[in-house]
């Protein structure tokens, strides 16, 4: 039941798909628009002393990680876990995805962003890009993407890039926090997620590979290296710019804050292979939890946490970014992010599990 | 075969699953005239905060009960026939079985409050979908309400309350909160807890009788005490019943004192029908007990549908467990607590900075209870040292590993065990 109050109305129906939510994606959605396809805010941020809009996008972008996680930290402020994950994530944005790129640009340095990797960070990799850089950020680039990232991967699970570090995580649990419930919980949204997110790794790692082809061939074959760049092209319209930026910002309100980590970000599906193989799950407490659902309801990943925790069943989700909330919420203790030296089998198991206990599994 | 449940609640269909795993091809129906679908009764309180819609309260996709091939019907059971095996519905339909089992739960107790009886509107439970739909109605036309019942519902439809802006009295009978699961240093961190959100709280208080007004809306109560709360909302969490008087007046009735009373295979006094959950009333160490937690109601719903499928079932309730939230604080408690055994000895500390505390109860050289507040255990290292009967000092050096609290976020157990030895040796120190 609504609170009294306009005020309560407001929040109601801004974080509950009402009239406000839709005004708001739209305006978001049109923000994405007119940013990346118009020159209206260079001239904003000329006006304010910026060198180009997207610099301005990434002070927005900064500001609203800042600003949202300082109501983050004040909400979750009785849990250690939040708060420390919490100043993490801003402090990554506002020095390692804002300043030091800034700084190094003020200076006539290459524009480096040291808090992104390939896959996500995809122009890391590309070999007409980075080889032109100092060596210094092509050992970075090279040795963060390909031994950093999943050798973490493998000692905390995904969460340390997901939600520790990355932008797109830091936006969804500082300023996107209030819309977190609003991601799909449906078994059939889950299929999705598993369909598309998984083809747009192969697509991208496919990308990878014939560009690094096309490198290798040099100047041989125009044709090769024709389509390479349109395909190039391609994926950086619709990936980067329409799945990372305009749905997955845009349909904040709508669509919860996730959209984009959970189906369509190239890195977070290696993270989940990676999380798969690794120490990190969640633990279930047996026998304690009363199928309240609030672990389910704010899972921004849109995991049906309850299906486990009533089962009582430990479980590893390649999905999971690890951001703790199911564990926060759950009003009964039942729930703890870990990392372990050994996982059952069950956990890894995509069968989901009948509720009554002593392990009798239906396939559902 | 053909299985009926009454109920559709966690015990109900706990089994109904349960059956449907062992037997593919039986046929298996599930009656409940309060909802369509199974919901967590455990999380009224968070649809009444707008924290959860009633669909967000169901543990299981609709379509599972399709593809599980459990019929649904909505219907209120009116009769049971068990020579002929059949059930009458309100609708006026009958529905044989071969095999039932009755899963009704429970209802909010109520007691026979003078003015209660005539009161049109402003009475509250808050137990069933109704009860919230109650709640919910007389909300905007409340700006004080009065809550009775030091127990779990209560403090929960209080903190909704207080959520809902108003100005809530929360009277308990006994001297402290929830004497039956906490000593007095718990209740007062609670209590302490409690009134800082707002919420008036007064021990020691009973009613005598409910206050109406013209129009038949409660306008008040008045305490034993003599002193008057006005109020336009009287919640009453006194404590639940098993939902079982329906039963009483049916063809054949089973037999019934607080509960059904069962055997420890869950088997009634009638032929091919069981019961398990809230409404089940059966023989604990001589005494008759009814069980109405939340994982009760599961465990007994599996084992109940396994002695409907022929298992040889014999039930005996485990350590008893239970936690719970007062507002922010977290609550585990394991094994005989409460009024602390003859001859017993007891370790409490608070854990400093925080509200926070540990209570360990020892008898003859063995642990037996442990309560615990303000953090996180896992009260199955409880469970396993009481049975294994270890002395307290193995409990506290052990307690770390029963830790359960968030990542950087463990309550420093140095601080427990340097007040523990100083609680056991207080001369050395």
């Amino acid at each position: 039941m609504v609170r009294e109050g306009k005020l309560s109305w407001l929040t109601h129906d801004l974080t509950h798909r009402g009239v406000t939510a839709w005004l708001l994606t739209v305006l978001l959605t049109g923000f994405y628009l007119v940013l990346y396809y118009t020159e209206v805010f260079t001239s904003v941020a000329r006006a304010i002393g910026l060198d180009s809009k997207w610099t301005f996008y990434g002070l927005v972008y900064t500001s609203a990680i800042v600003v949202g996680g300082i109501f983050v930290l004040r909400k979750y402020r009785h849990n250690r876990y939040q708060v420390v994950r919490t100043s993490v994530v801003m402090f990554v944005q506002a020095v390692f995805a804002f300043s030091i790129p800034a700084i190094l640009k003020f200076f006539h340095q290459p524009e480096y962003y040291f808090s992104y990797f390939w896959p996500l960070k995809f122009d890391d990799f590309v070999p007409g890009t980075i080889f032109h850089l100092p060596l210094v950020y092509i050992l970075y680039s090279f040795l963060g993407s390909l031994l950093l990232v999943p050798v973490l991967g493998i000692f905390f699970g995904k969460r340390w890039y997901c939600s520790w570090v990355c932008g797109c995580g830091g936006l969804a649990n500082t300023a996107g926090d209030p819309l977190r419930h609003l991601t799909s919980k449906s078994s059939a949204a889950w299929k999705f997620e598993k369909i598309a997110i998984h083809t747009v790794l192969t697509v991208c790692v496919a990308l990878t590979a014939l560009l690094f082809v096309t490198w290798g061939v040099g100047n041989r074959a125009p044709a090769l290296a024709r389509f390479t760049s349109g395909f190039q092209t391609f994926y950086a319209f619709l990936v980067v710019a329409m799945l990372s930026g305009v749905v997955g910002a845009g349909l904040y309100p709508i669509g919860g804050t996730r959209i984009w980590c959970r189906n369509f970000c190239p890195m977070a599906a290696l993270l989940g292979l990676v999380q798969k193989f690794g120490r990190f799950r969640i633990t279930v407490k047996d026998n304690m939890c009363i199928s309240c659902g609030l672990c389910s309801k704010y899972c921004e990943m849109g995991i049906d946490v309850r299906s486990y925790a009533q089962a009582n069943q430990s479980f590893t989700r390649a999905s999971c970014v690890g951001c703790g909330l199911c564990a926060e919420v759950c009003p009964r203790g039942v729930l703890r992010l870990e990392n372990v030296r050994r996982r059952h089998p069950q956990e890894l198991a995509l069968v989901q599990i009948s509720p009554a206990r002593g392990g009798s599994r239906v396939a559902i | 075969m053909r299985y009926v449940i009454i109920g559709n609640g966690v015990a109900g269909t706990t089994a109904a699953l349960t059956l449907r795993a062992r037997e593919p091809e039986a046929e298996i129906t599930m009656i409940s005239g309060e909802s369509d679908y199974f919901f967590s009764r455990t999380a009224l309180m968070y649809a009444y905060m707008d924290r959860m819609t009633l669909r967000d309260l169901e543990p299981h996709e609709r379509k599972v009960f399709a593809k599980q091939r459990i019929d649904l019907v909505r219907d209120w059971v009116v009769d049971l026939d068990a020579t002929e095996r059949t059930l009458r519905l309100k609708s006026g339909k009958t529905i044989a079985y071969e095999r039932l089992l009755l899963a009704t739960g429970s209802l909010g107790t109520r007691l026979d409050w003078p003015g209660l009886q005539s009161a049109k509107e402003g009475v509250v439970h808050f137990v069933t979908l109704d009860d919230l739909a109650q709640c919910e109605r007389v909300t905007p036309s409340t700006s004080e309400a009065v809550v009775v019942g030091g127990g779990l519902i209560g403090v929960e439809l209080v903190e909704c309350l207080a959520f809902h802006g108003k100005k809530v009295t929360y009277l308990v009978r006994s001297p402290w909160y929830w004497p039956g699961a906490l000593a007095m240093e718990e209740s007062e961190i609670i209590t302490e807890h409690i009134r800082r959100h707002g919420v008036d709280l007064r021990g020691t208080e009973e009613v005598d009788e409910v206050l109406l007004g013209a129009d038949g809306r409660v306008r008040g109560v008045r305490a034993k005490s003599g002193a008057e709360f006005g109020c336009q909302m009287l919640g009453i969490a006194i404590g639940v019943s098993p939902a079982v008087d329906w039963l009483r007046t049916v063809k054949t009735p089973p037999k019934i004192e607080r509960g059904i009373r069962v055997s420890p295979s869950f088997e009634t006094s009638l032929p091919a029908v069981w019961a398990a959950g809230d409404c089940a009333e059966f023989a604990q160490d001589g005494e008759w007990v009814v069980e109405q937690i939340w994982y009760s109601a599961k465990r007994q719903g599996e084992l109940a549908a396994r002695a409907m499928l022929g298992d040889r079932v014999r039930y005996e309730p485990p350590i008893f467990y239970n936690s719970a939230k007062f507002f922010e604080i977290e609550y585990t408690s394991t094994g005989s607590i409460g009024k602390p055994p003859e001859g017993s000895r007891t370790f409490f500390c608070r854990i400093p900075g925080k509200e926070a505390s540990v209570r360990i109860v020892e008898q003859n050289g063995a642990v037996v209870g442990v309560n615990m507040l303000g953090a996180r255990w896992d009260h199955t290292f409880f469970e396993r040292w009481i049975t294994e009967r270890r002395s307290m000092d193995y409990v506290v050096n052990h307690l770390r590993e029963a830790q359960f609290d968030v990542e950087f976020a463990r309550v420093e157990i140095a601080a427990v065990e340097a007040s523990y030895k100083q609680w056991r040796s207080p001369v050395s120190s």
